[in-house]
């Protein structure tokens, strides 16, 4: 299926060479993996043994790197509280295993594609026994966020378009078909 | 090389029965078939129940919230407008009723010893330690088809360092359009969501949702949405949504 990244160009960003890792990897198979998911995981790991994949480390917290660089070149001094908020956790990894967002990215730079398998769990529940509209929204949004963040430096959505095309039960594999317009953040511009 | 990897993933998702399409499901007049009035959703929806009620107010409910949430629950008694419960499952709000024949999900693979039989939540409600993941409350109006949604984001939703996510907000959103579309006219599913970002919500600040029913026509509820601060100063994101019509049935005795 494809994924649509429209993407406008302002300035390049150094990318983050070396982040701290603090924390557990999450994009890697555990006991809630479905076979399916780990029938993909597979092929992919094979893909990049073979080329130019890469699967894309995940981990629960922003490393404090990327705390740092955000805060000091995006955004005014005056909102954002001195110190990385205790606790705080990116929302896709802030669940225990098997009960939130199941997934695992791979990139490939050189077509500058992103694939995302996900698997969704029993708290991402919208209708009884199927998927959150907001949670498939959520996923899609990381997935085309990493596309256009590994294509161009730091992003943020400006807007989002999803066409709904059938109802995903829980634990079933995604399909979803999104364009995602990113702006560039220009570090000589604040956000607020 | 590619294409043969997507389609192993299409095919490998489509274990269940499913129609290929809502759409095949019989068209019926809109006189006849939603015969359940708002009013009539409304009143089942608020019945008494024992399920906790997450949309109430707790510790972590900062001052601003807490004060606009007394201001329209003055607004309940005078104005017409309803504050809406919030159980931890749609499961509970739907007691009674399920799903069409045909639309009964079944997981054939899943990993069963991760979470015990039925602990499914619904996904607003998946972090339960107050004030960590999302906090909010919402009140309809059965006549303006309006609604408004208290949302305060915790550090469990975090994107950007210090911010809301992008997907935490959008599910925010559908989630609104989901009751909104539900008590306006049996709206279930969302059928497409367009989400433009305007600005970064902090994580514990107050975003108030207006959320309205713009038209609803050929089985579809076209709503619109701005989330914004509660001076209207600050826009975080506007949004529309169309949801599907599709009748719940009585759960056979």
């Amino acid at each position: 299926f494809p994924l649509l990244c429209g993407i406008t160009v302002r300035t390049l960003l150094p990318s983050f060479a070396s982040e701290e890792v603090i924390d557990k990897d999450h994009a890697l198979p555990n006991p809630s993996w479905s076979t399916d998911l780990r029938f993909l995981f597979d092929q992919f790991m094979k893909k990049c043994e073979e080329g130019s994949w890469k699967r894309l480390p995940s981990y629960k917290r922003n490393s404090t790197q990327k705390f740092q660089d955000f805060k000091t070149h995006y955004v005014d001094p005056k909102l954002l509280k001195e110190e990385q908020m205790p606790g705080a956790q990116l929302f896709t990894r802030s669940f225990e295993d098997g009960l939130g967002f199941e997934y695992v990215m791979f990139c490939n730079d050189v077509e500058n594609r992103v694939v995302c398998f996900f698997q969704g769990g029993p708290h991402l529940q919208g209708m009884p026994g199927f998927t959150h509209g907001g949670a498939i929204a959520a996923i899609i949004d990381a997935t085309v966020g990493t596309c256009a963040f590994r294509a161009r430096g730091i992003v943020m959505t400006a807007n989002l378009n999803i066409n709904y095309k059938r109802p995903i039960p829980l634990e079933e594999t995604l399909y979803s078909e999104a364009t995602g317009l990113f702006i560039t953040l220009d570090p000589n511009k604040k956000l607020t | 090389m590619m294409k043969k990897g997507f389609q192993v993933a299409a095919r490998l998702g489509h274990h269940t029965p499913f129609p290929r399409t809502l759409r095949i499901l019989p068209r019926l007049s809109s006189a006849s078939a939603f015969g359940s009035s708002t009013d009539s959703l409304v009143s089942r929806f608020l019945r008494k129940t024992d399920f906790k009620d997450y949309a109430l107010p707790n510790a972590s409910w900062s001052p601003d919230m807490l004060s606009l949430y007394q201001e329209f629950l003055k607004k309940t008694n005078s104005e017409g407008w309803i504050k809406l419960p919030s159980f931890k499952s749609n499961r509970d709000h739907v007691q009674g009723l399920k799903l069409p024949s045909g639309l009964i999900a079944t997981s054939a693979h899943l990993s069963s010893d991760i979470s015990p039989p039925g602990d499914y939540r619904i996904f607003t409600r998946c972090i339960q330690v107050a004030g960590q993941g999302y906090e909010y409350v919402i009140f309809f109006h059965p006549t303006k088809k309006k609604s408004i949604c208290l949302f305060q984001p915790g550090p469990y939703l975090e994107g950007p360092p210090g911010f809301a996510h992008g997907g935490s907000l959008t599910a925010m959103i559908d989630e609104t359009f989901s009751k909104t579309a539900y008590l306006a006219g049996e709206g279930l599913f969302t059928m497409s969501l367009n989400i433009r970002f305007k600005n970064l919500l902090p994580v514990g600040s107050l975003a108030v949702l207006n959320v309205q029913v713009d038209k609803i026509e050929d089985q579809k509820l076209y709503m619109s949405c701005i989330a914004q601060s509660r001076d209207q100063q600050t826009v975080f994101a506007k949004c529309s949504g169309v949801f599907l019509q599709l009748s719940l049935e009585k759960e056979s005795p």
